[in-house]
Formats: C-alpha cells, structure tokens, sequence
C-alpha cells in the first residue's frame, strides 16, 4: 500500500516536471537571469504602499516575453535590487544605459536622446531661459505615456494583416538559424512600421492631460483637445478602432520626427504653426489632393462663444430650429393623447 | 395610365384614394433611405454611448457604414430630384400647359394657380390649427375637418424640402472636402458637419416621432398605418382627419345618404351606413377630381 502511495507521489511530480518543461520553455525565461519570477510569477503578489494604493507585482510572463523589453533582463531596469528576497525596490531610471548593444552604433542603448528630445519639444519643463516652466510638474514624464508596451506585428506577405506570417518567417530562417532571435527581430521591426497603438489608444493617452479641465486651465490650452478630437469624423472612426484614422500625433508631430520632438503651435518650426499646417492635411497619405485652404478647417472647435464664436452662433441656430420646431409638435402629440384618454371633459359649454 | 378610383369598397367598407403607385413608391424609397442613413448615421454622433458600437457593427462597422451611409443619402438625393421633375412636370403638363394652349395663361393665373396646388399652406390650414388648439384644450368637442391634405400633411411633406438639401449639401461637402475647399474655406466643413448632425437629428425626431405618431401610433390607427402600402385610407380615418374633404368627395360621388356624421369624440365609432351603389359603380379619382377642379385638363395620372 506504501509502495503504491510512493508511486502515487512520483507520477504526480513527473506531471508537475514534465508540465513546468512544456509551459516554461528556455525562451520565455531568457530575461529572467535573477530567477525574479520565482516569487513574481504569483498572481496574488501585491501589497498596500505606503501612500494607500494597492501595488500588483505580478508580472505576466507570457505578455512580458512579447512586450519590446522582452530581451531586457530584471536587473537592466531595477539596477538596485541586489539579493532575493529584496528590499523595497526605487522606481525605475528609464534613461539608465542597458547591456543592449545598438546595433548601428554598436553603443550600449540608452534612452537618454529621447530626453533630450523631449526638453526641446513643447513638453519641455524648462522654459527659453532654461528655467522651471510654472506647473512644470504637469509635464510628462516616460511612465506618464509610456508602459511596457507590446509588440503589435504585422504580416506584409501577399496583404497586409496583424500578425506574424509564418511564411515571411520561412524566408528568414533560410540565413538566420536561431528562431528566438527570427521572431524578435520580426517583432520588432515590424512593430515600428506602424504605430504601436491605436489612434482610440493614444487620443486616450494624450486626454490624460489635455482632457483634465485643471491642467487646460493651468497651461491656458484653448480646447480640450481629445474631446474636440473626439467631434471630428476622424475622432469618431477613431473610437470605432479605425487604424487608417489619424490621430493627435500624425497631425502635431513633424514628418520625420519622433513625438518626443513634438513643437508648439506657436514655433515657427513646428508643422502646425498657421503657415506650416496645410503640409498635415496635404501630406500624401491623407489629402493630397486638397488645397491648403482644407487646413483652415477647425479640428478643435468647441461649442464655447468664446473659442469658436461663429460655429457657436451656427449650432445655437439649429438648437433652436430644432427647439423651435419639436416642442410645439411634441406638446400637440401629448395633448392629443390626453384629449382621446379624456375625450368627455368639459370646460365650457358644448358647441 | 391608369385612372384611380376615389372609393373604393372591399367587404362592407369604403376606402378613400389618397396616392399613386408611384408616389407610394417614392415614398416607400424615402422611407428606406431615411431609417438606413438614421441607423447608419446616429451611432457616429454618439459614438460614445453603450449602443452605438453594437448597431454600427450591424451595418459592417467604421470600414462599410459609411459606404452604406453615403449610398442610402445618393439615393435620396437622387430621389428629391426626380420628385421635383416628377411635380413639376405634373404641374405643367397637368394644368399649365393645357391653358397655354387655350391662350388663357397669365402670370396672375399661374401664381394662383400654383398657390392653389392641394399641396401648399392656405387659409384653411390656419383655421384649422385654431380649431385643434381649441379641441385639444377642451374648448369644443368639434375637431378640425380637414382638408384633403391636412396641415399636418403638408407639414411632413415640406419638411424634406428643408431637409434633404440642407443634409445632402452638407453631406457632399463633408464627402468631397478637398474638391469643396478649392471653393470653399475650410471653416465650411466645420458648418457642414455642424447642419448635417443637427439637422439629422431633427429630421430622425420629427419623423419617428411626430410624422410615426400620426401615420401609425395615434390610438385610431395603432398599431400601423396601411395607406402608404395600398394608398387608400379608410372612412373611419377619411371622417376623423379629412372631413370636409370626405363629404365634398361623397357628394360628388351621390353618396350622401351615406355621408357619416364628423367623429367630434375622438373615441367614438362613426355610424356604420351601407353603400348605395355596388362596387363597380365606384367612380373613378379623374371624374371627382375634375368636378371639384373645374380647370379643365386636369387630371390625377400617374
């Protein structure tokens, strides 16, 4: 009876080795040198902060090998974790340089250019004069735009379609032999051909601050921008996960340039200065056939007198046409039902 | 050409002509475009409420709703031009041209001639708005006797003629704006959009509800109107909403011996009379029609 427990217990271990083998392959767990995901793997690994959030330490290993940091080990980002188990960990420098070699540079990688990129752009904290922007703080950092996001590839293979395409794939393993790098470099460089979220995506991204009432007020913006997006045709199929759409960056960051280089309107350089704009409407993959003065239309007309006097007037028109036109009908409708629900009330004499 | 009967009678009742084929037609292809552009059109002015989502999905989504979209509004407008042709050449041919020929046509007989058209607002409707408010708010128990067209016909008939341009130009602005912006300034797209969803929103509202309220869910006709399908309307309706018109036509027809008395109470049933004559002695929309109409050449083809 023993005997047959024993077996018991090693057939159930052989399952738990043999399932471990089948769901952790040596890919997945590439990034994982610190063996981080002996504790992290749990779901339920959270805890209260100090500040009273709720904090999951979770990390999915599935979605994290298929997020472009997926070849970055633990340690690259949290360079202060030196044993297991660890002390409370610093929030994480994302301009630190990484062991990642840039392959055209042969340098190690490091985020530090998009920064400065960033300090020159209309997101910049500091002012002409180099010194703090008043409400600096509501300037964005990484974190404020960025996650740790996924790639999102796409097959080129006879048509266009998200995804992988194995048959591309077939033709790079002619020359390239290591199917973990195949299907990374695949990832990634076709990730970069496109945006790498939807135009909903990032309208909602850059709504984080320019939809906040208190930070339009702050910084004098005339709009809230992604809710007057959000009244355009575009900002309509945008919602409806249109990719074709443009969103906030295809019309406010120049041709070529990243969006961390992203200019106010007021700098002459910048593609939606008044002079510049018709280039974003013109461009060849959107109207090309139209002239500048398609430009003039108002993408972020909001229905205020102050803002946009003239549309304002215009719709209060139709408002009232509507008004005007509606509530008699609708009071002739209610009274004729109460007249048939009631047809022998008398007020005055019958004639 | 076939001439319409003016009443007709099927098992013991009396029906009323009120439209040809081809206007029932027309209508019928109004209607359809008209709930296609609302369905196709309503889910992008709201697109952010919980239904929209699924009904654009209905019509194929962000990729094929709009084609649909733009299709349904080319066939209305297409639609709204040829009832203009289909009008005017009814007027002219019908009762212009008969007069030209006679050399009796002057441009005061052709402003009173067009200002008579069964269609257009007078005097009578005006009168009978003030007999409705009067009826509604309990003053009198008699009801408006209507016309052949009562106000609220020619105010449903009109209200395309506000509508249909203001939401097909809109539209076809928005649709070619780079064609309409080499004449336009760019602002226009902004107005376009601004009259096209407003306007929209006001033809959806008054249609499903004022125009549906009348035609189908008032309580004498719930729970659906048949005379945009067989273009005749029964006598208890011909009674409650077109009764001067309904007495003029039975006496035309010598039928006043079955003339109904005016449904004064709206619940009440008219009095139930037999038809004098068998059904083959129905007289035909021409022959009424050029009694009460004594301009000659007049006639109601389709």
């Amino acid at each position: 009876m023993r005997e047959y427990k024993n077996l018991q217990f090693v057939a159930a271990m052989a399952m738990v080795i043999l399932m471990v083998a089948l769901f952790n392959s040596g890919d997945a767990r590439a990034a994982d040198v610190g063996n981080c995901l002996l504790c992290h793997k749990y779901p339920g690994l959270s805890r209260i902060g100090e500040n009273g959030k709720f904090r999951l330490f979770y990390v999915n290993e599935n979605i994290f090998m298929n997020s472009v940091h997926a070849k970055i080990k633990c340690e690259g980002c949290h360079t202060d974790i030196q044993k297991i188990p660890h002390e409370p960990a610093k929030k994480v420098d994302c301009l630190r340089e990484c062991h990642i070699i840039e392959p055209s540079s042969e340098q190690k990688f490091s985020h530090k250019e998009v920064a400065e990129f960033l300090s020159n752009s209309v997101h910049t904290k500091l002012d002409e004069k180099k010194k703090p922007k008043k409400y600096a703080e509501d300037m964005p950092y990484c974190l404020d735009c960025h996650d740790n996001p996924l790639y999102r590839p796409l097959s080129f293979f006879k048509r266009v379609r998200p995804g992988i395409s194995e048959m591309a794939l077939g033709r790079c393993r002619v020359c390239h032999k290591n199917d973990e790098f195949i299907f990374r470099f695949y990832n990634h460089v076709t990730t970069r051909l496109h945006t790498i979220r939807s135009p909903k995506n990032i309208a909602e991204m850059c709504g984080r601050c320019h939809d906040d009432p208190k930070v339009v007020a702050r910084h004098n913006l005339t709009t809230k921008a992604v809710y007057s997006y959000g009244e355009t045709f575009h900002g309509k199929a945008a919602s409806y996960l249109d990719e074709r759409i443009p969103d906030c960056l295809d019309c406010h960051v120049n041709r070529g340039k990243s969006v961390h280089q992203m200019l106010s309107h007021k700098d002459p350089l910048s593609i939606t200065y008044e002079t510049n704009k018709a280039a974003i409407c013109t461009n060849i993959e959107c109207h090309p056939k139209a002239t500048p003065r398609l430009a003039n239309y108002k993408v972020h007309m909001e229905f205020d007198p102050i803002q946009s006097p003239k549309e304002y007037y215009f719709k209060v028109f139709f408002i009232t046409l509507t008004g005007g036109t509606l509530l008699p009908l609708m009071g002739v409708m209610f009274l004729d039902l109460f007249r048939r629900l009631f047809p022998n009330i008398k007020i005055t004499r019958r004639k | 050409m076939e001439a319409y009967r003016i009443i007709k009678e099927k098992k013991g009742k009396k029906y009323f002509f009120r439209s040809t084929v081809n206007q029932r037609l027309q209508h019928i292809i109004l209607a359809t475009c008209v709930i296609v552009l609302v369905l196709t059109g309503m889910p992008l002015k709201f697109h952010d409420t919980f239904w929209a989502p699924y009904l654009y999905a209905l019509f194929g989504g962000i990729k094929v709703a709009p084609i649909i979209h733009k299709t349904a509004g080319c066939i209305l407008m297409l639609l709204f031009v040829y009832h203009i042709i289909y009008l005017s050449c009814n007027i002219y041919f019908g009762q212009i041209a008969p007069l030209r020929r006679k050399k009796e046509l002057s441009a005061g007989k052709l402003i009173k001639l067009l200002a008579t058209q069964p269609f257009m607002p007078n005097r009578k409707d005006l009168k009978d708005i003030v007999q409705l408010f009067k009826y509604l708010f309990f003053l009198t128990d008699r009801k408006p006797q209507g016309d052949e067209f009562t106000w609220k016909n020619k105010f449903d008939y009109w209200a395309p003629f506000w509508g249909v341009p203001v939401l097909g130009i809109s539209g076809l602005i928005m649709w070619n704006k780079e064609f309409a912006t080499r004449f336009l300034p760019g602002e226009f797209i902004n107005y376009a959009l601004i009259a096209h969803s407003d306007e929209a929103l006001l033809a959806a509202l008054f249609l499903f509800i004022w125009h549906w309220y009348n035609v189908h869910f008032k309580t004498s006709v719930f729970p659906m109107g048949t005379v945009f399908i067989t273009g005749y309307l029964s006598e208890k309706l011909m009674v409650e909403d077109h009764y001067e018109y309904y007495v003029k036509i039975m006496k035309k027809a010598g039928l006043e011996q079955e003339i109904l008395p005016p449904n004064d109470s709206y619940e009440g049933e008219p009095v139930k009379g037999k038809m004098g004559r068998e059904e083959s002695d129905t007289i035909s929309a021409d022959e009424i029609f050029q009694t009460m109409n004594p301009r000659k050449g007049e006639s109601r083809n389709d």
